[in-house]
């Protein structure tokens, strides 16, 4: 038993970290934004070439073989960026998908180098995500994974967030490559590794804005209101991080509980990331409100995050027919169950 | 990372489990804030100090077992799972005793922690006073230095189990001309000592809870003082440290709470609100949520590290999760939730629990407190 995170798995995440700061700063964001391309190349090469790609990938077909425990915590860094490039969704959620389906080491290969990209479409999200540069879909239908070209692409749908690119889902065809289940529980807890860091990102902001914004003749970040916005946000983001780190372990294990801990955490991350960018806006006041100031960027996200890949209705229904329902062993001797 | 609990692990929990079974009590105990009650509380302690489980994580030459976090965590969960009495020591155990083990000289460790850890003296603690609550820089109570005894004049309140307890730990002035933090020391003395007068506040619920203690010229020997003269502060604040972060209140006890509640919310599903079947569920998360924080702190700290200020996190969450928790049971049970006693003579559990959750957010130092410690420590914003 040891809930720690390994120094050799830190070091990588603080790599991605110090990688996204540099290109994707705010600058970066507000230029995807305001020339409507939302996608940078500079940064879709950059991260191929840091192998995060091929993170799951296994070394057989070029990738680095590492676990969901690595690539959520590189998912809490693309969070903590509002990275939307779609490599959370073509990466870390397809590849444990066609590992194991089985016989897809060419395509596992080409997702790799950046070659193929996939996109994805499951009836419990609402949305196919970055259909526009992919090379296939994989879709959920009656609960079968079908694997097809990305071809018939449905009709383009204008997210809040600028830089989320959605369209409507289509008709699933394609090769039948195995059993679904897989790909929500993958999906969601990606989504709230997302939120983590959306949240530990809007804190880091509000607090810095807090510390210089000065109203009657000191900085407001020494009120008492200020501050007790911002340390509850900071009590909620110590208590959710570790539930992503039991999602991703039990999904990595097989676990048969796994779903529930990935509601658990995908869950607790929605509610987080929401209840602290409403926080963080009320911390900035009027400037929060602007378009000048990045917030809006982070927090748009935090919503629309909280509605993809099952909504709040849909992961406590399934906390609630595990827990009340009587299926996942509850009490102090259950920590780990 | 590894989730997975060793055999060693698994063997030490079986072994809890099997003593646990044997000894419980088949009925609850008297609530330890009434005479009856503190004394089969008391009782209960030598129990476990037979079994010699009166604090597992201490080294065997002082009582304890040289355990480590992760099986004191263990030995928490098979101690709630049987539904154990509360520890009334918990003030010496989980407070005074690290900060022994901490500050201590080898001779206070050897005087001290053996009879903590086997329930044979009984600790109070004794921070408040009427004008030093959240404000615990404000002590004035002092301690006079005469040859090797201080003499300690002054008053101190909310002080918890002073109404039965053997000895009292606390903060008080030794320098005369000191402000604020500065000229504290941190001493320990019997509550029997001649000019301590004890005068038990009746609490919320009814019963003697906590006390007053007014010191009239009271002579304690200088060597009951914990560290250097005038360091008193910095060890209160590691006293407190301990008291929000890893052991005073453990993931097991809400882990229970929440299980209990989820039993009870299936008894009463009929009538229940959707509202409180969302809230039932938020309490199982949070227990959940608040037990794997608890595994990360303390492989954070088997592994080296410390907690300082993210105590205060812990502090604020346990503490309201609590309340909100038995809040939800108190909606459930509806027009029975007032009542004192339920169908079958049974304490309304659920009624005294909702009531003593109801001082989490207060003692300890309040959460508005541990938010500006948050706040400031944490977040670095300004004072």
């Amino acid at each position: 038993m040891d809930f720690r995170i390994t120094e050799d798995r830190a070091a990588l995440v603080d790599s991605v970290r110090d990688y996204l700061a540099g290109v994707h700063g705010v600058e970066r964001l507000r230029a995807l934004d305001a020339d409507g391309s939302a996608r940078s190349d500079e940064l879709r090469q950059g991260l191929t070439e840091m192998g995060l790609r091929g993170l799951l990938v296994p070394e057989a077909q070029g990738g680095l073989g590492l676990s969901l425990v690595d690539a959520a915590l590189i998912a809490v860094e693309l969070g903590r960026a509002a990275v939307a490039e779609p490599l959370v969704d073509g990466a870390f959620v397809a590849v444990p998908l066609l590992i194991a389906a089985g016989g897809q080491e060419a395509l596992l290969g080409a997702i790799a180098t950046g070659d193929a990209q996939v996109a994805l479409q499951h009836p419990v999200n609402g949305w196919v995500a970055d259909f526009d540069g992919a090379t296939h879909l994989i879709a959920d239908r009656d609960g079968r994974l079908l694997l097809d070209a990305a071809s018939a692409r449905g009709v383009a749908l204008d997210s809040v967030d600028p830089l989320r690119r959605l369209n409507a889902p289509v008709a699933a065809k394609g090769d039948d490559i195995g059993a679904s289940d897989a790909l929500l529980d993958h999906a969601a807890l990606f989504a709230a590794a997302q939120g983590v860091g959306l949240a530990e990102a809007m804190l880091a902001q509000a607090t810095d804005y807090a510390k210089v914004r000065t109203q009657f003749g000191q900085p407001i970040g020494s009120f008492q209101a200020v501050k007790h916005h911002l340390a509850s946000a900071a009590v909620a983001i110590e208590f959710a991080r570790p539930l992503l780190l039991r999602a991703a372990l039990a999904l990595e294990q097989g676990l048969a509980s796994a779903p529930v801990h990935v509601s658990h955490a995908k869950l607790a991350a929605a509610d987080l990331a929401w209840s602290v960018g409403e926080a963080a806006i009320q911390v900035h006041g009027a400037m929060g409100y602007t378009y000048e100031v990045d917030l809006h960027f982070w927090m748009k996200r935090a919503w629309a995050l909280a509605g993809a890949w099952g909504d709040r209705a849909f992961h406590l229904a399934r906390i609630d027919a595990a827990v009340i329902g009587g299926s996942l062993p509850i009490g102090p001797a259950h920590s780990f169950a | 990372m590894e989730l997975a609990y060793t055999p060693e692990q698994q063997a030490f929990r079986a072994e809890v489990r099997a003593w646990m079974a044997a000894n419980v009590p088949a009925r609850p105990l008297v609530t330890l804030e009434r005479e009856e009650g503190y004394h089969q509380h008391v009782a209960w302690e030598r129990r476990l100090a037979e079994g010699n489980w009166g604090m597992v994580t201490w080294p065997e030459a002082y009582g304890g077992r040289g355990l480590d976090l992760i099986q004191w965590l263990i030995f928490e969960e098979e101690y709630y799972r049987a539904q154990a009495p509360l520890r009334v020591n918990q003030n010496g155990i989980f407070l005074l005793g690290p900060t022994i083990m901490e500050y201590g000289t080898d001779e206070q460790k050897a005087r001290f922690l053996t009879p903590m850890a086997k329930g044979e003296v009984i600790w109070a603690q004794a921070w408040s006073e009427p004008n030093a609550g959240s404000d615990m820089a404000a002590i004035k109570t002092r301690a006079v230095r005469d040859g090797d005894h201080y003499v300690i004049s002054g008053q101190k309140t909310w002080s918890s189990r002073a109404s039965f307890a053997d000895w009292g730990f606390g903060l008080f002035r030794t320098d005369p001309e000191s402000k604020r933090h500065k000229g504290l020391s941190f001493i320990l003395f019997d509550l029997n000592t001649p000019g301590i007068t004890r005068r038990p506040i009746r609490q919320f619920h009814g019963d003697p809870g906590f006390a007053e203690l007014f010191f009239d010229e009271v002579r304690v020997p200088v060597e009951n003082r914990i560290a250097a003269e005038g360091e008193g502060w910095n060890v209160a604040m590691a006293t407190a440290g301990f008291e929000r972060g890893l052991m005073l209140r453990s993931p097991a006890r809400f882990q229970a709470a929440a299980a209990r509640l989820v039993a009870l919310f299936r008894e009463h599903q009929d009538r229940a609100s959707p509202a409180a079947r969302e809230q039932v569920l938020a309490a199982w998360m949070g227990a959940q949520a608040y037990a794997y924080n608890t595994y990360a702190v303390a492989s954070k700290i088997m592994a080296g590290g410390h907690i300082g200020a993210e105590a205060s996190l812990n502090k604020i969450f346990w503490s309201e999760l609590d309340r909100a928790m038995h809040r939800t049971a108190m909606q459930l049970l509806g027009a029975t939730a007032e009542l004192r006693q339920l169908a079958g003579d049974r304490a309304n559990d659920w009624l005294e629990g909702y009531i003593f959750s109801l001082a989490g957010p207060i003692y300890a130092g309040s959460n508005e407190i541990q938010r500006n410690i948050i706040a400031e420590r944490l977040l670095g914003l300004p004072r």
